[in-house]
């Protein structure tokens, strides 16, 4: 691939601009928040990590962070039960109405967020859960579950069917089945697929914003409602450490997939880090 | 599933008598209006090589997976060693199952893969080991444990697949079409390296093919299968000397058939009016139809002298074609295309130069049998 012909040439001129058009704005907020300034600029006045120690040392911003991966915590571990288990369950098997099913279980990917997000905050209002991260993050694992869903899902169109029915014949029970067959299959796509959710999680603003309080007030809230009175270098930071968090997600995620040569049937690694 | 379900107690331990009688009474299976086996009479004698032949869609497959447990039969009753298994799911079925494409775990070893009926039967890790390796070395693999399914080939695949089904003592052995993916040179010496392993263990195996060669080879008995339904059962050069249809007669390898009509039969045999070959003494198995036709194979037809006693009758030479081991020869024989063929050693055998061609055939080698077609 070393001679480059004209449509690769068109193509390099297309997909440059592109590429930075989309990564300049994500990653210009790393020299920001490393600005020794007290205010927001750019270009950054000197280096300096002042506001990275400022964002530790308030207690607001920690405790925004905290709450950010309490909520993804929750969103990924119940994501993935629920992603993983539909997957599996709903693999191979047709039955009437199943495509509602696959519908009901993506519903929340294509249903307008604030929608949901005022959804949640009436059924959490009404049971009287709202007032901590817990409803946050069960909410959260609502919009993460259809990730997780797709990329197992999407490992288990490689699985050989006749590998259930093999370990069957050979002893194995449910349980068995799941450990020996399907989990190997599935874990490239559930660890992506909880990528997915952690990330989805962590950059969730409407739902938390609805259903925030003190006390579980995450980052993207606490960074949204500053903007508006308080326009510090800690706003930089934060973003900086949403997108880092992004960036090392995906790269662990590209390890991973490059390790396991396994034929990476993924999703477009597409982990949005807009803040 | 709850936890006593999936316990190994419910697992059959291996060393419990097993003869490894397989039985289908009355089996049917349909999808909807579609009737995928119809009402299937079937028996595997203890020890009993037995293929179930027949082309796609015949049902054959359906059939095999029904005894495993994976398919449920809609009416009838399965039976291994004489206890109806109906209810039981199929990993207390204790049968050994070889799939088409081997269904080898990817990420084991092969030693691994082989030892994983005898880790859900909780044996403990040295035994286990120790088995497998046993397993793996009968099969000829004993070096290649460490392997994993990726890493060997499509043969010693389908080796590990072998033992990995035998491991854990079956009460017998299912094989589906588990040659299709070799090569021809392969497929053969699998095949006689399976028939040699079933008969050193003495295991009942049933075997699922459409490859009627494979099935010649290996069987003791061939149930041939057609729209879910056994045409004809019986040991191999049975079914194809002595065909009961023309179905059976052409699924089973080429064969001449003859239009004919009867002139009187008793049963076992039968005189016949072949029209221009005119009057002959053939096989008959005492099957009825509207329409009969003797079959004679190719390598059943001989050139003879016109003074040799049997069927014959003249004919002429059309074409001869060279196949290697065989030549086959085209006549034309009182009004019908015939195929003969002889071996190249042997070529033109049986030709007397300056007389009249003259072809014919041992009464013996005729088979009556019903056109269905």
């Amino acid at each position: 691939m070393k001679t480059t012909n004209p449509q690769q040439r068109a193509l390099a001129l297309f997909s440059i601009p592109v590429f930075l058009f989309l990564v300049i704005p994500t990653a210009i907020v790393v020299p920001v928040a490393l600005n020794d300034s007290r205010y927001i600029t750019f270009p950054p006045e000197g280096i300096s990590f002042a506001a990275v120690a400022g964002f530790f040392a308030d207690r607001a911003w920690t405790s925004a962070l905290t709450a950010s991966l309490q909520s993804a915590g929750i969103a990924v571990v119940i994501g993935v039960l629920l992603g993983a288990t539909a997957a599996i369950g709903l693999h191979g098997r047709k039955f009437p109405g199943q495509p509602a099913v696959v519908g009901l279980i993506l519903a929340p990917m294509i249903v307008p967020t604030v929608v949901l997000a005022l959804a949640f905050y009436q059924f959490f209002i009404s049971v009287g859960m709202v007032g901590s991260i817990v409803p946050i993050g069960l909410a959260h694992a609502v919009i993460a579950t259809p990730y997780v869903y797709l990329t197992t899902r999407a490992s288990l169109a490689g699985l050989n069917p006749a590998l259930v029915r093999s370990a069957q014949s050979l002893g194995a029970g449910a349980l068995s089945v799941l450990r020996h067959v399907y989990l190997p299959v599935i874990l490239p796509g559930l660890i992506s697929g909880a990528l997915f959710a952690f990330s989805v999680s962590i950059d969730e603003t409407v739902m938390s914003l609805f259903m925030q309080s003190p006390g579980a007030t995450t980052l993207p809230v606490k960074m949204f409602t500053d903007i508006q009175f308080n326009l510090t270098p800690k706003i930089a930071v934060s973003s900086a450490l949403l997108v880092s968090v992004a960036t090392v997600g995906l790269l662990l995620q590209v390890m991973f997939v490059l390790k396991r040569r396994s034929s990476a049937r993924m999703l477009p690694l597409a982990v949005s880090a807009q803040t | 599933m709850t936890a006593s379900v999936i316990s190994a107690g419910s697992v059959p331990r291996s060393g419990r008598a097993a003869q490894g009688a397989i039985e289908l009474r009355r089996v049917s299976k349909r999808y909807g209006d579609v009737v995928a086996v119809d009402e299937l009479d079937l028996t595997v004698q203890p020890g009993e090589f037995v293929t179930l032949l027949g082309p796609s869609g015949s049902g054959k497959t359906t059939t095999m997976m029904m005894v495993a447990g994976f398919e449920e039969h809609t009416a009838g009753s399965v039976l291994i060693d004489g206890s109806p298994v109906d209810t039981l799911p199929p990993r207390e079925r204790n049968l050994g199952v070889v799939f088409q494409n081997y269904a080898l775990f990817p990420h084991m070893s092969a030693l691994e893969n082989v030892e994983f009926a005898l880790r859900m039967r909780k044996v403990p890790g040295p035994e286990r080991r120790q088995r497998a390796s046993e397993a793996l070395d009968r099969v000829g693999l004993g070096k290649m444990g460490d392997r994993k399914p990726r890493q060997l080939s499509g043969g010693q695949q389908q080796r590990v697949a072998l033992a990995r089904a035998l491991v854990f003592k079956p009460a017998a052995l299912l094989l589906d079409e588990p040659m299709a993916a070799l090569d021809k040179r392969l497929r053969e010496q699998m095949q006689e390296e399976i028939k040699t392993l079933q008969k050193s263990l003495g295991i009942s195996v049933l075997f699922v093919t459409h490859d009627q060669d494979e099935a010649m080879a290996m069987s003791d008995r061939i149930v041939v299968m057609r729209d879910g339904k056994i045409v004809q059962s019986g040991p191999p050069e049975e079914v194809y000397n002595h065909p009961e249809t023309d179905w059976v007669a052409s699924f089973l390898g080429d064969t001449n058939l003859i239009p004919c009509t009867i002139v009187e039969r008793d049963g076992e045999e039968a005189v016949v009016d072949l029209g221009g070959l005119g009057l002959a003494k053939v096989r008959d198995r005492g099957a009825s139809g509207e329409n009969y036709a003797v079959s004679i194979r190719p390598e059943h037809l001989k050139f003879r002298t016109r003074t040799s006693a049997g069927n014959g009758c003249a004919a002429t030479l059309l074409s001869s074609t060279n196949l290697g081991a065989t030549v086959r020869h085209r006549l034309m024989a009182g009004g019908h295309e015939l195929q003969l063929r002889e071996l190249s050693s042997d070529r033109g055998a049986g030709i007397v130069p300056d007389e009249e061609l003259w072809v014919g055939w041992d009464a013996d080698k005729a088979q009556l049998l019903v056109l269905e077609s």
